[in-house]
């Protein structure tokens, strides 16, 4: 054996070859299961467990009387575990099954299915599963592999429509408010977010974390055992110091009223609780809980979720009267003696500017002016008082401020007079003065500011900010947080002219154009406005306050009807209704049994 | 006087060798146990596999008795059995994963590529042992591959890549410890290399179609066919080792001419094979490599099996989850768990410190082979347990490495450990004959 010597060379090299190729697999083992453990390991808790999401209850709303105006009902969703490994044509075997449940074609439902595959994580096909349908798919369930049924809370609206615009509805999460609540705790793609109202403005509060339940899988999607149950943590509660009753009340005569569009504000004057903020026409915040497939098309842009309480911006008309004469007299530019003589128009150089009745008003002083509106003695008034100390005043009752409501897109409307124009064309003239006098022309007010102006009114001098969220509480009770009134601004006014125009007020709704407001056993004072609008029939004010006889004001109120005409007319009966629903047995206030 | 004998047959064995197949054994039986743990038809597996054990216990015996010298003389016999065994399982084989490589025999399968593997072995040993004086030359090493090319042929016409892929380098592996030039098998591991290479290259491209909009891409790409462009490649590598060879004798190097030819060869011959190679290879095949390439590419698909084995075994950390806790191969993750993945099953529930042991032991049995080598008496005993060796160490290096992804996904088992009945009684039979060797280390 010659070779003898080399081949045993040889088998060294082998032996060594091997010894390094294993040597290179001992250090990729080294790698992947000491150095990579800890991601893999999560790789291999990711493959074998499913996280079903269980929503939690949102926070409740209350209103101020303790009724429940924003709950939760238990739900069945349908929940589908993809397996991780791919079969489709079990799939639409499972979409054809499901279609006639669900009542959807088994291309959509397939559709679903498909995107749960390709992303590997759990979907909802079916939300609010009808009693019914939940038996048969919970015969399904032992059919089908990877079907789960799971309880969740669903948001439900008990009064309906009551309150829609100020409570708002929810939604679906759209991309870009997850990025901004992503770091928040608790939110998904598919979590359901406050879209509008109380509901979006309070959504970190209401927002409950939701709950899970940790499910071990197998490879084909096969549930195996629950290895934990996180639970839920609800939502913190919301209460109003809105009173449902009143509420109701103020709707229903709106939707009852000459057009049915149009707003309410009542609020207590001496601390801007707002107790009643209605928008007609409204919707009912259910609609949007639903599963949209179900109810047909009701899409976003169909619901009238314009809040005319707040959004909605109007010539304030007779009612800024008020503001006149608190600057006529606090400015000492005439006494409330003083009598005008109003033939139905009055002239101003070349132009003619009408009084609301024809046939006018004869002589007239303050008080019987404000009874009766007329136009011409505020007309001559205002051209005492003149343009700019009128503009000072609204200003200084809030026109064109806003009052701080904590609702979106309150518009401040917009102030009228020689200083908003300065700089500007057509300059001011004295047929300026004499429309805003009577709040005509450029001036804008939205219902809300009319509500704080009448309540500084009733307050004589001081407006508090309308609030409507009395206290938010945590599940279990604790109060994280309590309003407490907030004023606004100071109307520094001498107290006789506070009395005078409380006096004309009173007047008007008792034998004047407010009479149709009277209600018996109360102080009401009022003033009706009427709002031309060029586009049609005019819109009807009339704001109000009121309070037992020997006690302060309880309520101040403005309703607002579109299309209205005559303030006294079409608001006055609406007024009324609403002030019977304050003052229907209620409890008397704190204040009140302390002085007894 | 069979007491002397028996006595001698137990003085002499490598008893080393026999604990540690031992050892392995049980952690194959421990891994395939568990592996098959949650599958249905559990039970069945389990029989089947410990009736392997039981006739590889006496194919371990009959291989160790009958002197391996038998072979050499029988060698034309097994090379005529061997051929018939796969001309048989292409005609009357039974088809299973898209491969005719079955017997169905009453009480399980057998998978006659696994037997025709130790027996070309022993074809090309005895063919090295006569021609052993000229092993150094080109004829010699051509003629073992032309030897062994019926046998290659008919496995891959089953077709069955994975058994061709371990055979070859065992092939080049027994040349090796025969003395061939290293020139001569670097020139064959490139041909191999080639014409493995250049599928993956194309399935490559077809992956990633805007790498062929580029020049070497797109050139690359266009070889994948006999087209124009393919032999005008061909000739314009011709002429530039042309240019090469008259440079450099300018330069008065003293290279010969046969250099330059045999690189042509190498790349023309490799490149050629690999079309041939890429148009036989399935559509499965061709995915493997792809989930090779880039494992991203399909996450749900084929490259689910790499990422899974990969999950398994990194998951398992330092002390694994424990024996029939892993989560990955007892719910299913983990595929082909107690057959071609079984090596992730050890590194996930006996984690880094199993797997590692199961590493050693197999190195260990490898070392008790390189020694049945070194010790054995002839040519032809040495050449065996070579074969023997290369045949393991190949195994291991190709299921292993293919479990950590450190290769293309191969589907070859791990001899011992994982489950097959046909393999597991071969290997238990081929350590026997290695045993034979080592026994039989002294002129008697």
């Amino acid at each position: 054996m010659s070779q003898s010597i080399a081949p045993r060379v040889r088998l060294d090299v082998l032996w060594i070859f091997l010894y390094a190729s294993c040597a290179i697999i001992a250090l990729r083992l080294f790698d992947l299961q000491l150095l990579r453990h800890e991601a893999l390991l999560k790789a291999a808790e990711r493959n074998r467990t499913q996280l079903i999401f269980t929503t939690s209850p949102r926070g409740r709303i209350f209103d101020r009387n303790g009724r429940l105006l924003a709950g939760n009902r238990a739900t069945f969703s349908l929940v589908y575990l993809p397996p991780k490994t791919e079969e489709t044509e079990e799939l639409e075997r499972l979409a054809r099954t499901l279609a006639s449940t669900l009542k959807q074609t088994p291309n959509e439902i397939m559709g679903i299915l498909q995107r749960a595959l390709k992303r590997g994580a759990p979907v909802r096909l079916a939300q609010g599963i009808p009693w019914q349908a939940m038996f048969q798919l919970s015969e399904l369930k032992t059919l089908v592999r990877g079907m789960n049924l799971v309880v969740e809370a669903e948001r439900t609206y008990p009064y309906g429509a009551l309150g829609s615009h100020l409570l708002g509805y929810l939604g679906n999460m759209e991309t870009k408010y997850l990025g901004l609540l992503r770091e928040a705790e608790g939110y998904r793609m598919d979590s359901m977010i406050g879209k509008a109202g109380i509901e979006r403005l309070f959504e970190r509060d209401l927002h409950g974390i939701d709950g899970g339940i940790l499910l071990e899988v197998d490879a084909g999607g096969h549930l195996k055992r629950v290895l934990d149950r996180i639970p839920f943590r609800p939502g913190r509660d919301i209460t109003l110091t809105l009173d449902a009753q009143v509420q109701e009340a103020a709707e229903n005569a709106l939707r009852r009223s000459v057009s049915g569009k149009g707003a309410v504000v009542a609020m207590d004057p001496y601390t801007g609780e707002i107790l009643a903020l209605a928008s007609q026409p409204g919707f009912d915040p259910n609609w949007f809980v639903e599963l949209p497939t179900e109810k047909g098309p009701r899409t976003r842009h169909q619901i009238p979720e314009f809040n005319l309480a707040v959004q909605g911006t109007y010539p304030p008309g007779s009612i800024l009267k008020i503001v006149t004469a608190a600057a006529l007299f606090n400015e000492g530019r005439a006494r409330p003696g003083d009598r005008v003589h109003c033939p139905g128009y009055f002239k101003l150089g070349d132009r003619t500017f009408k009084c609301w009745r024809k046939e006018g008003h004869g002589d007239v002083a303050f008080l019987d002016a404000m009874r009766d509106s007329c136009d011409v003695y505020f007309y001559q008034m205002g051209l005492k008082t003149g343009g700019a100390t009128l503009e000072r005043y609204s200003r200084w009752f809030g026109v064109g401020e806003p009052t701080h409501v904590p609702l979106p897109g309150e518009a401040t409307g917009n102030a009228f007079g020689p200083m908003a124009r300065l700089g500007k064309r057509p300059r001011w003239r004295k047929g300026d003065t004499v429309n805003l006098s009577i709040g005509q022309g450029g001036i804008l007010v939205t219902p809300i500011q009319m509500a704080a102006l009448i309540g500084t009114v009733a307050t004589r001098g001081t407006m508090f900010r309308p609030q409507f969220i009395s206290r938010i509480s945590e599940p279990d009770g604790e109060t994280i947080f309590q309003t407490k009134p907030e004023v606004l601004r100071q109307v520094d006014i001498k107290p006789e002219i506070w009395d005078l125009l409380q006096k004309s007020l009173e007047r008007v709704v008792e034998d004047g154009t407010g009479k149709k407001c009277r209600v018996p056993g109360l102080v009401v004072a009022g003033k009706t406005g009427t709002a031309q609008n060029p586009r049609g029939e005019d819109h009807a004010w009339f704001v109000a306050y009121a309070g037992r006889p020997g006690e302060p004001p309880r309520v101040a109120l403005v309703v607002l009807i579109q299309h209205g005409g005559h303030g006294g007319e079409t608001a006055g009966p609406v007024a009324k209704e609403i002030l019977e629903a304050v003052f229907k047995d209620r409890a008397p206030t704190g204040e009140a049994v302390g002085r007894l | 006087m069979p007491f002397v004998a028996r006595e001698t047959i137990r003085g002499r064995m490598d008893w080393t060798l026999v604990w540690a197949t031992v050892a392995l054994l049980f952690m194959g039986t421990l891994a395939v146990a568990s592996a098959s743990w949650h599958l249905p038809y559990s039970n069945h597996i389990l029989q089947k596999h410990f009736l392997a054990l039981g006739i590889g216990a006496f194919a371990f015996l009959a291989g160790l008795s009958l002197n391996y010298q038998v072979y050499q003389d029988q060698s034309k016999a097994a090379y005529v059995v061997a051929i018939l065994l796969l001309l048989a399982v292409l005609i009357f084989g039974q088809t299973l994963r898209g491969t005719r490589g079955w017997f169905r025999l009453p009480f399980f399968s057998f998978q006659p590529s696994e037997v025709v593997r130790i027996l070309t072995i022993f074809v090309v040993a005895n063919y090295l042992v006569h021609r052993g004086r000229w092993v150094t030359e080109l004829p010699v090493v051509i003629g073992t591959f032309a030897l062994a090319a019926p046998v290659l042929a008919l496995i891959l016409a089953e077709p069955d890549l994975s058994s061709t892929l371990v055979l070859f380098p065992t092939l080049l592996c027994m040349l090796f410890c025969a003395g061939a030039r290293p020139s001569h098998l670097s020139a064959l591991a490139g041909y191999g290399l080639v014409s493995f290479a250049m599928p993956l290259v194309w399935t490559y491209l077809s992956l990633r179609p805007e790498r062929t909009a580029s020049g070497l891409g797109g050139f690359l790409g266009s070889l994948s066919h006999f087209s124009l462009t393919f032999f005008l490649a061909l000739a314009g590598f011709a002429a530039v080792l042309a240019f090469l060879y008259w440079f450099h004798a300018k330069m008065r190097f003293q290279l010969p001419w046969y250099y330059f030819a045999a690189l042509y060869l190498v790349l023309a011959g490799g490149l050629s094979t690999g079309i041939l190679v890429n148009h036989a290879l399935k559509d499965y095949q061709k995915k493997r490599f792809v989930s090779f390439l880039s494992p991203e590419a399909d996450p749900r698909g084929s490259g689910y099996n790499l990422r899974q084995a990969q999950i398994a075994l990194g998951s398992g950390g330092f002390w694994g989850k424990g024996m029939f806790s892993g989560t990955q191969s007892q719910l299913g993750f983990l595929p082909e768990r107690h057959t071609d993945f079984v090596f992730a099953v050890i590194g996930e529930e006996l984690g880094f410190l199993g797997a590692l042991f199961t590493l050693g032991l197999y190195l260990f049995v490898l070392w008790r082979l390189v020694m049945a080598a070194r010790v054995a008496r002839d040519e032809f005993g040495y050449l065996v347990a070579c074969g023997l060796t290369g045949l393991f160490g190949f195994h291991l290096l190709i299921n292993t490495g293919m479990t950590v992804g450190l290769l293309p996904v191969a589907g070859v088992p791990l001899p011992m450990v994982s489950y097959g009945g046909s393999s597991l009684v071969v290997s238990l039979w081929s350590l026997g004959i290695a045993q034979s060797v080592y026994m039989r280390r002294f002129m008697l």
